[in-house]
């Protein structure tokens, strides 16, 4: 079994679909089952006892987690003197404190079968320190930071994570950059090209697959920065 | 559950557990014996996996042991300073 954080549009989406059509059984956790595809739980990453729920129901399943992905995320793009109160907060509790619920609160289940993959979402903004993406990127500096760490706390259990660190693919997340911003990002990646969200499930059933058993503890930037 | 069956679930867990690590051959665990910090013989690994039996072990008795909630967690001292106060704490959860 495979639980997909943001299962029901952007990235979260394209890899549930992807999965599923690999012949894996994904569980995808969103706010609205109804935008879902597949089989899937409510859930709010942002409110840790949404969380906790959903970690009850699919620990009454009683199936092995071969991997846990937390695509839920929400940008805004703006400098930070005009980023508002609400908007800071919102970043940070839904892409660096969901994660982190999330990874909490499901690691029991790898740490008892000794084994599972964690993948977690940054971005190319972080290591580019792209301009008007602050809060942003401070949000998912956090969640590479917390990877690292965290890779090393599960180590011992046999459970690797991991970080993908996608440049502008095209989801809503992008909503409100221009094409010239887009095309200025592209040109400071290692390969200028623009990935689709195809390259990133490409890359997600890489890290779920035992032949990276070798990795852990990598942020793994699309494209190259 | 009672306290006093708390207390033996959880020497028989750790007990379980230290056997397993092969951290030290026929240790006896006491109630006063420290969880956390430097005098523990527990690692923070081996920890976890008491954590983990007794969440199993809650599992059986129909309750829920939840070792990482803030009731559990921001008491003034940790419930895992000793074998008696991780007892404590899992006898408290099962009757909640």
């Amino acid at each position: 079994m495979i639980i997909i954080t943001g299962a029901s549009r952007g990235l979260g989406k394209a890899i549930s679909e992807r999965l599923e059509k690999k012949g894996e059984e994904v569980i995808g956790l969103a706010r609205s089952l109804s935008d879902l595809s597949i089989e899937g739980i409510e859930c709010d990453v942002s409110d840790h006892a949404s969380v906790k729920n959903a970690y009850r129901e699919v620990k009454r399943l009683k199936k092995p987690l071969k991997a846990f992905i937390n695509a839920a995320g929400v940008a805004s793009m703006n400098m930070a003197v005009t980023t508002d109160e609400s908007t800071v907060q919102k970043l940070i509790q839904t892409n660096l404190v969901g994660t982190i619920y999330c990874c909490q609160l499901f690691a029991p289940i790898m740490l008892r079968q000794k084994q599972g993959s964690f993948i977690n979402f940054s971005t190319i903004a972080v290591s580019l320190a792209l301009k008007g993406e602050s809060v942003y990127a401070a949000s998912k500096a956090g969640v590479e930071s917390f990877s690292r760490t965290f890779s090393r706390e599960m180590a011992d259990f046999n459970v690797r994570v991991n970080c993908i660190a996608p440049g502008p693919i095209e989801t809503d997340l992008l909503r409100g950059i221009t094409d010239a911003q887009i095309k200025k990002i592209i040109s400071q990646q290692v390969i200028p090209k623009q990935f689709q969200k195809s390259d990133v499930c490409d890359l997600v059933e890489l890290l779920i697959d035992s032949r990276a058993s070798s990795l852990s503890g990598q942020v793994l930037n699309i494209g190259g920065v | 559950m009672n306290k006093e069956q708390a207390k033996e679930a959880v020497i028989d867990i750790i007990t379980k557990v230290l056997e397993e690590a092969e951290i030290k051959d026929e240790i006896v665990v006491t109630e006063e014996m420290h969880l956390i910090g430097g005098e523990s013989l527990l690692d923070s690994m081996n920890l976890v996996g008491v954590c983990l039996a007794l969440e199993d072990l809650a599992d059986d008795h129909g309750f829920e042991f939840d070792w990482t909630s803030e009731v559990a967690m921001s008491k003034t001292r940790s419930m895992f300073r000793s074998v008696g106060s991780l007892s404590e704490e899992f006898a408290s959860q099962s009757e909640a």
